[in-house]
């Protein structure tokens, strides 16, 4: 999901209202309905299942069996291979070096703005407000080839440099958003008694308005930690060797090295994929409302 | 410390990187697209809008236009209507909902690169499950190699692609729904209404936002078609799969034509300047309709 553009929503902000009741259906019609259910849970879970299966199985076993059957034994040596010898911990890794300070970088800027665009306007705040949030909505193939050239001239291309910095700009539109529109419902009140009380802006930040900021806090941690963790278009563009791969470039290439393997290939892909299933386990309700909030990225 | 001058501490850095590495390569690409830069040499020349010329007249070009309007249009119709659909079903109130509602998001968290993986193996002619099934409801002699066709690559790309969008459109529809008032529905079928006719004329119409949105992010999503493309065909097999973010990239990252890829870039951009400003003006009518 390199794919970023998050337009801000209108009035579908979820509330947990309403909870839904069971209609009352015709007999036919909740039949149909549950069969409509049951194909749709089929085509979900096979795809996500075959990969899992396929990842615990031999290349005997895929040979005889198929993927779309249940492993005979739990083995994790497609597990093994992928990490050591298909290099995987090295992806993992440089994914995680980018991963993490891009999240915080951007998250961080977002709150200095977002700060700035409620609590201290000034004249032209709110267009400039409008100019830092329009970048959710550029393709990120209109600075592609300026930013290649400008890696190259600084000496960066071929590093984890270029995705660490491209991501933390170019979050900085929806982490923004996210954090202007939570801090405006801070009464203002809060920060004017503070400013009577002698504490400067940074104070105030800190110990006003971030900690009971934690919910727009982790919309925006897991929302950018999952779209950097699976960018996929900055990786292939600003680096080349095998070194600096992130773990979604390097599950393609490697899908060549391990072409007839497929029992490693599914390996590789449940492992690039652990950190944003784990978010998405624990984190679900931030996730969603910040798919919801005013941050979809494809 | 005056309030300006935390103004200035807190924007400036956020600002200097955001103007450096958005808004600067945006306007540099306008440049580079009237000039016939390679990505590498230090020279190039001013071409004026040959580049654009180019585009014009070249036949991939209007291919690439041609898949990205079909993704487009497929785009609008399926997410959403299969979206829609989930999000009714499961509003309605179904056992077990929760569940279904966790299944149907679970594919927005994986990578677009982990799903074309997965999909290349439902596609496969020998054992692929889609082929599998068909064989399996009676259609004994498929082996359709649904990737490498010329005629079945891009929509098998689409569906693909659509298994995933259609979560987002769910999340998004069900939380217009929970917006959507049950008295008003209920109203509607005490007065005798079925409830297909409360469908039509009350729920989907109080919708509107939901759909503006998801169509918006669809469109958008679309247009930047890059990473099932590249990981599911590389826009093959002979262009039959590109689409103008895949043409983009073979343009200026595999043949080096970088002024002729910033040109594309250049009309990629504002394609979707232009579905943005028509979904602001669609949000404001909405805003305005409801006031």
């Amino acid at each position: 999901m390199s794919e970023g553009t998050p337009p801000p929503l209108p009035e579908v902000t979820p509330r947990r209202t309403e909870p839904t009741r069971r209609a009352r259906h015709s007999p036919v019609a909740r039949l149909f309905l549950y069969f409509f259910l049951i194909v749709f849970v089929c085509i979900y879970i096979a795809p996500v299942l075959g990969v899992i299966l396929t990842a615990f199985k031999s290349n005997a076993e895929i040979a005889s069996d198929g993927l779309w059957t249940l492993p005979r034994a739990l083995r994790f040596d497609n597990f093994v291979e992928a990490w050591v010898s298909g290099h995987v911990r090295i992806y993992a890794l440089n994914s995680v070096l980018v991963t993490i300070p891009a999240t915080a970088i951007s998250i961080l800027f977002g709150i200095l703005t977002g700060y700035v665009f409620s609590k201290l306007p000034f004249r032209g705040s709110e267009a400039l407000f409008i100019f830092v949030i329009a970048g959710m909505f550029f393709p990120p193939q209109i600075v592609l080839i300026p930013l290649f050239r400008f890696f190259n001239v600084v000496d960066l291309y071929d590093t984890l440099w270029p995705m660490i910095i491209v991501h933390s700009a170019f979050g900085l539109s929806i982490c923004t958003l996210i954090m202007r529109n939570f801090f405006t419902t801070i009464p203002t009140a809060m920060r004017e008694a503070a400013i009577i009380d002698g504490a400067h802006e940074l104070d105030i930040l800190r110990r006003i308005m971030l900690p009971v900021s934690l919910a727009p806090l982790a919309v925006l941690a897991t929302l950018q930690f999952t779209w950097i963790w699976n960018d996929f278009l900055y990786p292939i563009i600003f680096t080349k060797s095998d070194s600096m791969r992130t773990i979604m470039v390097g599950l393609i290439t490697l899908k060549g090295q391990y072409s007839v393997a497929y029992g490693v290939q599914g390996a590789m892909a449940v492992i690039a994929s652990i950190p944003t299933l784990l978010i998405f386990v624990f984190f679900q309700r931030y996730f969603i409302s910040g798919l919801t909030l005013g941050a979809v990225k494809g | 410390m005056s309030r300006r001058l935390w103004t200035v501490a807190f924007l400036s850095v956020p600002l200097l990187a955001y103007t450096t590495i958005v808004i600067v390569p945006l306007v540099t690409s306008f440049y580079y697209s009237l000039t016939d830069w390679n990505g590498f040499s230090a020279q190039y020349h001013w071409v004026g809008f040959a580049n654009f010329a180019r585009i014009a007249s070249d036949p991939l070009f209007a291919n690439a236009i041609k898949n990205t309007a079909i993704w487009m249009a497929a785009a609008i119709v399926v997410p959403t209507a299969a979206g829609l659909a989930l999000a009714l079903v499961l509003h309605r109130g179904v056992r077990g909902a929760k569940l279904f509602k966790s299944l149907f998001y679970l594919p927005i968290c994986l990578a677009l690169a982990v799903v074309g993986q997965v999909w290349i193996w439902i596609y496969r002619p020998d054992w692929g499950l889609l082929d599998l099934v068909l064989r399996d409801i009676g259609f004994s002699n498929v082996a359709i190699a649904w990737l490498a066709d010329s005629t079945t690559a891009l929509g098998a790309i689409i569906l693909a692609w659509s298994w995933q969008q259609t979560g987002l459109a769910m999340v998004i529809f069900l939380a217009g729904l929970t917006a959507v008032s049950r008295e008003l529905t209920e109203a509607a079928e005490i007065d005798g209404a079925s409830y297909g006719q409360s469908l039509r004329r009350v729920v989907i119409p109080l919708l509107s936002p939901a759909t503006v949105v998801v169509v918006a992010l669809s469109i958008l999503n679309s247009l930047k078609s890059f990473d099932a493309v590249y990981v599911m065909t590389k826009g093959g097999p002979f262009h039959s799969s590109d689409t103008l973010a895949m043409f983009m990239y073979d343009v200026s990252f595999e043949s080096y034509y970088m002024g002729y890829g910033s040109a594309i870039s250049v009309v990629l951009f504002l394609v979707a300047m232009i579905v943005i400003t028509f979904y602001f003006r669609q949000v404001r009518a909405l805003e305005h309709l409801h006031e």
